[in-house]
């Protein structure tokens, strides 16, 4: 075992993520919750990474620990144990305001619901994250910007507010802003929850085309195979720790497998 | 029931307080009219004790009315904090009727308690006045009978006022249907402006036709006295017309002093939030607007009379003599008995504030993920908060000041033998003393929710319920 442990934090100071084309990677990761008879381990050694440029689904029945990994590798909760790295940056152990500051920068998210702020209408809503930076965006963000809501159809909206959106427009603007700042990482937690099954597919498409077309980095959260059938890599987790990674599926074999797990478990 | 009754805790302080002021003016103005009945010179004079009567009525009206106003607001936030349960009792199949009349129930039995408070707490303090007042031989020692029918008065209004304010405040919960007990269906944000039609044309002809009397005795005031009293009917009409139309003149008005802040995103937000909720944030502000109106009128009008004062003096200064401190001592009195009206505002404020940032953490928890850091979460609640108290101090002291000065001008403008055009005084010290309050207002109103947003984490709020 000693040999081994120092492998691995040798392991960990020299090498770079990004030496090995990684956006995001976690390394033993740990979560428990509680303590004594009724502590709860959300994650259990887990380790990690996420290619640059791939659209990754995380898969896993619910309590699974997926929810709570993408959290931790995105600066909104702090591990119990292991370490996490954003692009080259070690987020560990980074303070409050730091990881608000990175959240603001090279993290962008998407939410099941509620990912608007209901008093902004649909540009404010996509500029917010610059405005909280306290910066306007450059004359190419800005044409990256406008391409960004032209491509999504929300060019006639942007005086709307939320409340005025339908579920499927509302998710656009949140593509949009996840998007706009060009972040290192764009979170998905279950984006197509709350949409009827056409929607849901539209916003698939259109995550998966941000992926090809422009390369952008996106981890999703969801436990639907038809979801995860349009990422390029898909992981499963189960009881806190990753049971398969699997390049892209077809959901019927995804299914498959979800349905032996929780025949197994 | 218990936890039911926690979120009411408002509810009861301003009944208590509204029963104790109402209860204690009440002994105040007995024991007072029992020392002019005791005193040989003014003795036998039943109209002093008549005024005074009339006088204390009026203020315990208007706390009465403001303490209302803040508990239908109290009510219709806490039923919007509730709205899950509500929905689910309503997925139960318990009608909506049902679940307004157990709040409603509510109130009267808050209404009863505060009644009751305010009965102990008002005697008291009446008697505890007359002791020191009778000790430092300021008043006569009278047999005022602290038991007696008036006081009953105050205490049944609390208790009506209250039951009332519960029902008009918990009209939304027959908007909440049993669907949104289950998933997470966006909560509807908006809600309908009162459209009451009736309600915004009595406002209309209220004000036009208060206004209209308000002319008429500011132009002819000065040659007649009957136009004096035009002159103060059209104050109260016009008045009433503005506090019913409290939905349509506040929310522009946050609007103008939320703009004041900047453009920082957090004072963006802090102002558009302080107007998401029209109705809500009207009934907030209008309490103090009310107040601080009723302080203001009163202090110009008295301080154009001083600068009339002053100038007459320095031709007869023997006749004037000690006439100032007079003036000051009415308008401390005066600003007393109003500033607790607005102490009852000032209540509902901080609690629908408080609770409204409560109803938010869904919000501020995105807000966190976002990039908001925890300064700027705060620097948001502390603007909106500093929006509501400027903007109804700044609406107030506006009125305040042309009610003040068509007052002095009806009353004053002829005082010379003809018509003249007098000047309004300006009462700096109360003004600065206003914008005190207001800051410290804000503050106190933006310590707990500002703590509590503080505390919210992106992850627990965003976790799917």
């Amino acid at each position: 075992m000693p040999r081994h442990s120092r492998f691995r934090s040798f392991e960990i100071m020299q090498i770079q993520p990004s030496d090995l084309g990684l956006i995001a990677r976690v390394a033993t990761l740990g979560k428990h919750y509680g303590e004594g008879a009724g502590a709860v381990t959300a994650l259990d050694d887990v380790s990690l990474g996420l290619r640059r440029g791939e659209f990754t689904a995380i898969m896993g029945p619910s309590g699974s620990g997926k929810s709570t990994l993408m959290h931790i590798m995105a600066g909104l909760d702090t591990p119990s144990s292991g370490r996490v790295w954003l692009g080259d940056t070690d987020i560990t152990e980074l303070s409050d305001s730091a990881l608000t500051v990175l959240r603001r920068r090279r993290v962008g998210f998407i939410f099941q619901s509620f990912n608007l702020v209901p008093t902004l209408d649909v540009r404010g809503n996509v500029m917010l994250p610059f405005e909280l930076d306290g910066r306007r965006p450059s004359r190419e963000e800005q044409a990256w910007i406008d391409e960004l809501l032209e491509t999504l159809g929300l060019g006639a909206r942007l005086g709307h507010r939320p409340h005025e959106l339908s579920g499927g427009q509302q998710q656009r603007v949140a593509i949009a802003r996840a998007l706009a700042t060009r972040p290192d990482l764009v979170f998905a937690d279950e984006p197509t929850g709350n949409l009827d099954s056409r929607t849901g597919r539209e916003v698939l498409g259109l995550l998966a085309a941000a992926s090809a077309r422009y390369g952008q980095s996106i981890a999703m959260v969801t436990h639907d195979p038809i979801a995860a059938s349009h990422a390029d890599r898909i992981l499963f987790l189960a009881d806190g720790r990753i049971v398969r990674d699997s390049a892209r599926s077809t959901p019927e074999d995804i299914s498959t497998f979800m349905l032996a797990m929780e025949v197994a478990a | 029931m218990s936890t039911r009754l926690k979120d009411q805790w408002t509810t009861l302080l301003v009944a208590a307080l509204a029963g104790t002021f109402g209860v204690a003016l009440l002994h105040i103005t007995g024991l007072l009219g029992a020392a002019i009945a005791a005193d040989d010179v003014t003795g036998g004079s039943a109209t002093v004790a008549l005024m005074l009567g009339v006088v204390a009525m009026v203020f315990i009206v208007i706390a009465i009315y403001v303490s209302a106003v803040v508990t239908a607001n109290t009510v219709s936030t806490v039923v919007a904090g509730r709205t899950r349960l509500i929905a689910l009792l309503r997925l139960i199949g318990s009608s909506a009727r049902t679940q307004r009349a157990q709040i409603a129930r509510e109130g009267l039995l808050v209404g009863v308690a505060g009644a009751a408070i305010g009965v102990v707490l008002g005697t008291g303090v009446a008697f505890a006045l007359d002791e020191i007042a009778v000790a430092n031989e300021l008043m006569p020692a009278t047999d005022y009978g602290y038991l007696n029918v008036w006081v009953v008065l105050p205490a049944v209004a609390v208790v009506v006022t209250t039951w009332l304010a519960s029902w008009v405040g918990s009209r939304r919960v027959l908007r909440v249907r049993p669907i949104q007990a289950i998933g997470n269906s966006n909560e509807q944000d908006r809600e309908e402006l009162g459209r009451s039609r009736g309600r915004n044309a009595s406002a209309i002809v209220l004000s036009v036709l208060g206004l209209a009397m308000l002319v008429a005795g500011v132009v002819w005031g000065p040659t007649n006295p009957v136009w004096m009293i035009v002159a103060v009917l059209g104050g109260v009409v016009s008045f009433t017309g503005i506090v019913l139309a409290a939905h349509v003149v506040m929310p522009p008005a946050l609007r103008l002093v939320g703009r004041l802040f900047g453009g920082s995103p957090s004072a963006r937000l802090a102002a558009e939030n302080a107007v998401r909720h029209p109705e809500r944030s009207s009934r907030m502000t209008i309490g103090l607007v009310i107040g601080v109106t009723l302080v203001t009128t009163f202090a110009v009008a008295m301080e154009s009379y001083r600068a009339m004062l002053v100038a007459a003096q320095q031709v007869r200064p023997e006749v004037y003599a000690g006439i100032d401190e007079m003036l000051n001592a009415t308008v401390a009195v005066f600003t007393v008995l109003i500033g607790f009206s607005a102490l009852i505002a000032a209540i509902g404020m901080v609690n629908t504030l408080s609770l409204s940032v409560m109803q938010r953490t869904r919000e501020l928890g995105l807000l966190r993920a976002l990039g908001f850091d925890r300064r700027q979460l705060r620097r948001m609640i502390v603007v909106e908060s500093a929006a509501l108290t400027l903007a109804a101090t700044a609406m107030g002291i506006v009125l305040g000041f042309g009610y003040g000065w068509a007052g002095a001008q009806a009353l004053l403008g002829g005082a010379q033998g003809q018509i003249a055009f007098v000047l309004p005084g300006i009462p700096w010290a109360l003004f600065g003393g206003l914008l005190v309050a207001a800051g410290v207002l804000t503050l106190v109103a933006s310590i707990a929710p500002a703590r509590r947003a503080m505390r919210v984490s992106p992850v627990v709020a965003l976790a799917v319920e």
